[in-house]
């Protein structure tokens, strides 16, 4: 099979299956109610995931290369934007703090 | 749709997700340089971008073409990168009920990680069910059709963001700027770190397993001190 052949399968497959997977549980819970459990777990989700997505991006320096220390450039960016953040709740802010700082500690770290 | 479209909350949303852009576009041109370097068509490379719409399974994909994996492996390790939007469908599931199915079916194909956590919280604070959606609905096509544009600019000028500059850095900053007001309540605190110690322990987990356990992890852990302190109460 070749890679244009294979790509093309991949992109229909992959398409499909992102597609249902974003729609599955608004579809399902459009017609029936939501088990307590679950619909108590769901409060949590933002928390979680956004953290599970934010802190491997943050503290790995290269694949499989932990770095909590201050030598880590992205870890710092990460905590100056956090108290931004926390401080004035304004995206904008939070991403133009975090990447000077990104910058700066990159150039003193050389 | 008409019923439940509002265009003063439609342009609130694309003017909310703009700053966003600012990590989307390298991201973007990232995974158009990426298939073409894998040996990708332009014409497949922009077709995974409409059609895939995930910077993270467009990368393993090419990643693993590149490596000559089998046809399998490469649609299991994307479907295994996609397991999070089950859970984002989840959560936003409660807020898009009484919408009618073809607002839910358009809403859904737009449900990426930053439409999710540019909404959600909007959702959660709001019960205009109308603005919400078309908040929603403009947000998710700005990053959808930026997302096309710079697949192309990728592929057309290549690599002329040095990397150095490090913009992806700015994806997991607006999740932080959504996180930080979320964690002055104590459980989400917990949650959050709980998912966060999880992520890094887990991160030897293979085909990108570790983001989805640990996130699952910090709900289950947020279920669980929940029921106890109700138990208290």
């Amino acid at each position: 099979m070749s890679k244009e052949t294979t790509i093309w399968l991949v992109i229909v497959a992959v398409g499909a299956i992102n597609y249902v997977a974003r729609l599955s549980f608004i579809a399902l819970f459009a017609r029936r109610d939501i088990p307590p459990l679950l619909g108590r777990a769901l409060k949590h989700v933002p928390a979680a995931m956004l953290t599970a997505i934010v802190v491997p991006a943050v503290v790995f320096v290269a694949p499989g290369v932990l770095r909590i220390d201050p030598g880590n450039a992205k870890l710092i960016a990460a905590v100056a934007a956090l108290a931004v953040a926390a401080w004035r709740q304004n995206t904008t802010l939070t991403i133009v703090v975090g990447m000077a700082v990104l910058w700066l500690a990159q150039y003193a770290l050389r | 749709m008409r019923r439940h479209f509002s265009r003063p909350a439609f342009f609130e949303g694309i003017r909310d997700m703009t700053p966003v852009l600012i990590g989307i576009v390298p991201f973007g041109m990232v995974c158009g340089i990426g298939a073409l370097a894998a040996g990708v068509s332009p014409v497949a490379a922009l077709a995974m971008s409409a059609i895939m719409f995930s910077g993270a399974a467009q990368i393993v994909a090419s990643q693993l073409l590149a490596a000559g994996a089998p046809l399998m492996v490469i649609i299991l390790s994307c479907l295994v990168v996609g397991l999070r939007f089950l859970v984002y469908s989840a959560a936003m599931a409660p807020y898009l009920r009484p919408l009618d199915h073809r607002w839910r079916n358009l809403l859904s194909f737009v449900l990426t990680d930053q439409a999710f956590a540019g909404t959600i919280q909007r959702f959660r604070d709001s019960d205009d069910l109308p603005a919400n959606a078309s908040y929603f609905l403009g947000g998710g096509l700005l990053l959808w059709t930026v997302w096309q544009v710079a697949t192309l600019a990728g592929i057309l000028v290549g690599q002329v963001i040095p990397p150095s500059w490090q913009l992806e850095f700015v994806v997991p900053l607006t999740f932080i700027a959504v996180l930080a007001p979320l964690l002055r309540d104590r459980v989400a605190l917990l949650v959050a770190v709980v998912a966060g110690i999880a992520a890094i322990v887990l991160d030897d987990m293979p085909m990108r397993l570790s983001m989805i356990c640990a996130g699952l992890i910090g709900i289950s852990a947020g279920v669980v001190v929940d029921t106890v302190r109700g138990q208290h109460e």
